[in-house]
């Protein structure tokens, strides 16, 4: 195995000199400016709701939309039949799965409106378009839809018995795709010689984003060319898919994004309301806005996890793993997008070995179809799921050998002199110090100093627990962009990428990039994203913005200097050779000629200079970490008060201090959330999602969170990117759910439960306590 | 059928938001939260959720933080309305703001309006609030992006330079 090309430049090292720079986003998001996609009217537009199946599974019988039609100020009811008359097809999906038979993977086409049949509470099955908002409201309550409720099974476990309701009849036993990973025979072998064999079963349970901007669209269609404002994390692929859906070519479509109100994987893809806008602002003639109310957000905005695995990990006699056996279920919901099937069977595999050394896995993992929203990606997409069976699986596993459950890690991580190390499943991890990283963090969480603090809070009446999770995280996901970047007269420099920023400080990030590469004030940077007739490329997802969007702007730095140099020897009479670039002019080195960017730029054609630049990091990057969570139970109550969590990371080299620290917050709160607070639930008998609303699905509040310490390593860059940065937007969701579980069962520890499943809830806990 | 068109019958209200009388014409059924938006044409204050539930849309009332997606504009005929876009002075911004900038207290934008103007209130009558406090305070704002400790700690640097402009 050859190490991976090294594309790392040192000097870039400047980049990561941990400056902070106050983010140029915040005059306008604090002073209430941000454009966000609910900001934007237009003249004469009007206004479309979606009618939604109130039912699991149901078949429309009839639809009789007469008065909803007449009503005042209606413009148009539309069903699924006037779509297909209009040759308005379905959202694609990657075709890149396939069923144990070898057959694609089987699952019911993403149309627009629901064809004939409801298959899951929140299905679009109409769209009607008023002048007005409420008028449209107010049709919707006029149209009368005739259902004929079917069966329906919302738990995969239940979904793939014999004789449950079938969701497609493409997907026979609901099973729409599997994957089998690595060698079961091998194992096998393995685990006739394990000393020990821990076992577990767990639910990772779905998880609804709730981004706090609801979705939002408002389509135009002029000159035979559509444009549409929405928010999305990719431009691009928008973009495409709504040219598939209409067939038409891409170019007929300008997809624009302003600011983006959070996103966490949520806001990818097409959804079904976007190009309803766009097939009813053509139909029309005229533009036509959406916007979700937090109802349509909760039951028809793609959820996350709800994963299913049973495991079981072999272990020598000093508990050093043999090998690891498992089986995923994964929960698709009835109408897959384009991020369900990928996130199980590649993603969550990709990392699951995580930071140890697993000679051996056999690994199947399953996607089932039931009556319920899709899911798909959301913060860490695959390596929570992944991280958490592990390092739950190790902490099992040291309890019942009873080894230290720190030095049962140990005697487990990779060791620096193992990379670049190829795991069992075939990826190759370039670099890691993983057993500095978890003394970092037991030392910045005085991991050592616990049993007084415990012994304090048992004086106190409470139960104190300390949690430890070490993790990797996999980003760099399609690892191409491609970045323009314009020199204007007046000395502006224009940055055009694909990427795009929601929330994150996308922004400020690259302007310290170029103007780190070309050596001239911010004041003269614009970066422009979120327009498809400007710029296009894969957009943000899996924390690769940085690493791939970021080596491409420094990329096209770097060009806009060479071409600059031979512009400049041009313009100076001299030989490109001879020409120097220093602080934004070119200089004939010893002398003093010189040429600024901007005379430069004015020299020429058009009055600009144009360059390009495309950049392909060698390979994905491996950010890795240790968490610490300290916590306390009340025993009478239940309640869970978290005290700190402690994080040592190394993310590779930052770009913008406050930004990471901000990200890493951001992803522990979700862990946290995943871990204590939050799951989406339907009612297995009705499909009705109980969790419909913030007062029933639990995002935490300012009063449940607890102090965060961050802390980052920056001595191992990622060798495979020009910026040495590996990504840094999932990865405290990662840790933060497998540290949080370990301290709360730590703090039962007297109470002798093995494991709890998530989200441990007050109420949980008490039945734990009061026996 | 009378009664829906009474109904939507536009009503004329003055109105004063950021200090400054207005009139404006809306539809009687209309939040507070939709005219600001949508007749007003300021569009910090955001559309979360509609039910009260989330803060996004939180506005000052006399002073008193209030979720103007549960408020009914024509009930604020003549009482002083506060919203996001009358904080900054000018171009300079409110040292509350100034303290958000440079301690991360915002990211995707999106509660920070409401979580802005609800600090506001809390700092206008306790100008010295201990980390609790102001825990409490924000606790029905949601943030999905910050974990919250940037924020808190930008609501401390803003109420310290608060302090420091009143002396």
């Amino acid at each position: 195995m050859s190490a991976p090309a090294v594309q790392f430049d040192p000097s870039s090292a400047r980049f990561g000199s941990s400056r902070t720079q106050k983010r140029l986003e915040d005059d306008r998001l604090l002073a209430g400016n941000g454009l966000y996609s609910d900001d934007r009217n237009l003249p004469n537009q009007a206004w479309m709701v979606v009618v939604r199946s109130p039912y699991a599974h149901a078949r429309t019988a009839s639809v009789n939309a007469d008065a909803a039609r007449t009503a005042t100020g209606v413009l148009a009811v539309w069903t699924s039949g006037d779509l297909s008359a209009d040759g308005v097809g379905h959202i694609p999906i990657p075709p890149l799965f396939k069923r144990a038979d070898g057959s694609p993977m089987a699952a019911p086409l993403r149309t627009l409106l629901a064809d004939g049949t409801a298959l899951y509470v929140g299905h679009p099955v109409a769209a009607i378009v008023a002048q007005t908002q409420v008028q449209a409201q107010d049709a919707a309550e006029l149209l009368e839809i005739d259902y004929e409720e079917l069966p329906c099974v919302i738990d995969p476990r239940k979904a793939i018995l014999p004789g449950a309701p079938q969701v497609s009849a493409q997907a026979a036993g609901n099973i729409s795709a599997e994957q089998r990973y690595g060698d079961a025979a091998a194992v096998t072998a393995a685990f006739a010689q394990a000393a020990h064999v821990t076992r577990l079963e767990l639910h990772n349970q779905r998880l609804i984003a709730t981004a706090l901007e609801p979705r939002c669209a408002l389509a135009q269609f002029e000159a035979g060319r559509w444009t549409l404002y929405t928010q999305t994390q990719q431009p691009t692929g928008t973009r495409d898919a709504l040219a598939a859906v209409f067939n038409t070519p891409p170019q007929q479509f300008r997809v624009v994004v302003g600011d983006i109100g959070g996103g966490f994987g949520m806001k990818t893809g097409l959804y079904p309301e976007d190009a309803l806008a766009c097939y009813a602002a053509r139909k029309l003639g005229r533009p036509v806005k959406w916007r979700a109310d937090r109802s349509e957000e909760f039951l028809a905005t793609h959820m996350g996890r709800d994963q299913h695995f049973k495991a079981e990990l072999a272990l020598d006699p000093k508990g050093r793993i043999l090998a690891l056996r498992m089986e995923g279920l994964a929960n698709f919901g009835s109408v897959p997008v384009g991020s369900s099937a990928i996130i199980p069977l590649v993603l969550g595999p990709k990392v699951q070995t995580t930071v140890y050394h697993v000679p051996v896995i056999d690994y199947r993992v399953r996607g089932a179809l039931t009556h319920t929203m899709a899911t798909g990606a959301y913060r860490g997409a695959g390596r929570p799921e992944g991280n958490y069976l592990m390092e739950r699986l190790i902490e099992k596993a040291a309890h019942e050998m009873k080894i230290d459950s720190v030095e049962l890690r140990r005697r487990n991580l990779i060791q620096p002199g193992q990379f670049p190390y190829r795991t069992h499943l075939g990826e190759t991890y370039d670099a890691g110090e993983f057993e500095r990283m978890l003394d970092g963090a037991l030392a910045a969480a005085d991991w050592n100093g616990f049993a007084a603090r415990r012994e304090e809070a048992k004086r106190r009446g409470k139960l104190r627990g300390r949690g430890l999770a070490v993790y990797i995280e996999w980003t760099g996901a399609l690892p191409t962009e491609t970045v323009d970047i314009r020199v204007d007269a007046d000395g502006t420099v224009t940055v055009f990428s694909g990427t795009q920023a929601m929330g994150q400080g996308l922004e400020t990030s690259y302007v310290q990039l170029i103007t780190e590469v070309l050596q001239i004030p911010a004041g003269k940077v614009k970066i422009v994203q979120g327009d498809t007739d400007q710029a296009n490329g894969t957009g943000s997802v899996g924390s690769r913005s940085a690493f791939v969007g970021g080596s491409a702007i420094v990329a096209a730095g770097r060009e806009t200097i060479a071409r600059g140099t031979e512009l400049a020897a041009q313009a100076l009479e001299s030989a490109a050779t001879d020409i120097e670039y220093l602080n934004g002019r070119f200089r004939i080195a010893g002398t003093d000629r010189s040429i600024g960017l901007a005379e430069l730029a004015a020299r020429q054609a058009g009055r600009q200079i144009r360059v390009t630049a495309t950049e392909t990091p060698s390979s994905p990057s491996w950010p890795n970490g240790a968490q610490v969570c300290e916590l306390e139970i009340d025993p009478e109550t239940g309640e869970i008060e978290l005290v700190n969590v402690t994080s040592f990371d190394d993310i590779g080299r930052i770009i913008n201090h406050m930004i990471v620290e901000g990200q890493i917050h951001g992803g522990i709160a979700q862990g946290v959330g995943q871990a204590l607070y939050e799951q989406a639930i339907y009612d297995a008998e009705s499909g009705q999602l109980l969790t419909g609303s913030l007062m029933d699905y639990c995002v935490p509040r300012a009063d449940q969170f607890p102090q965060m310490a961050t802390h980052f390593d920056e001595s191992v860059p990622c060798r495979t990117n020009l910026l040495g940065v590996k990504g840094c937007g999932e990865i405290g969701t990662i840790g933060a759910v497998p540290a949080v579980v370990h301290a709360v069962l730590d703090a039962l520890s007297p109470y002798g439960v093995a494991h709890i499943e998530m989200p441990i809830t007050a109420e949980k806990v008490w039945r734990i306590v009061a026996g | 059928m009378n009664a829906v068109v009474e109904a939507r019958r536009n009503v004329r209200v003055t109105l004063r938001v950021n200090g400054e009388q207005t009139e404006v014409l809306f539809a009687p059924y209309k939040t507070l939260l939709e005219v600001l938006r949508e007749e007003m044409n300021l569009t910090g204050t955001k559309h979360g959720c509609e039910l009260g539930e989330c803060g996004a849309c939180a506005v000052l009332l006399d002073g008193v933080p209030v979720l103007s997606c549960l408020v009914l504009a024509i009930e604020c005929e003549g009482r002083s309305i506060e919203t996001v876009e009358g904080l900054a002075r000018g171009s300079e911004l409110h040292p509350l703001q100034a303290a958000f900038a440079d301690l991360g207290g915002t990211q995707c934008g999106y509660c920070t309006p409401g979580i802005l103007m609800t600090a506001k209130a809390l700092l206008d009558k306790e100008p010295d609030p201990g980390r609790e406090r102001i825990r409490e305070a924000i606790s029905g704002n949601l943030c999905r992006c910050t974990g919250y400790l940037q924020i808190y700690e930008s609501i401390e640097e803003g109420a310290r330079r608060m302090r420091e402009e009143a002396k």
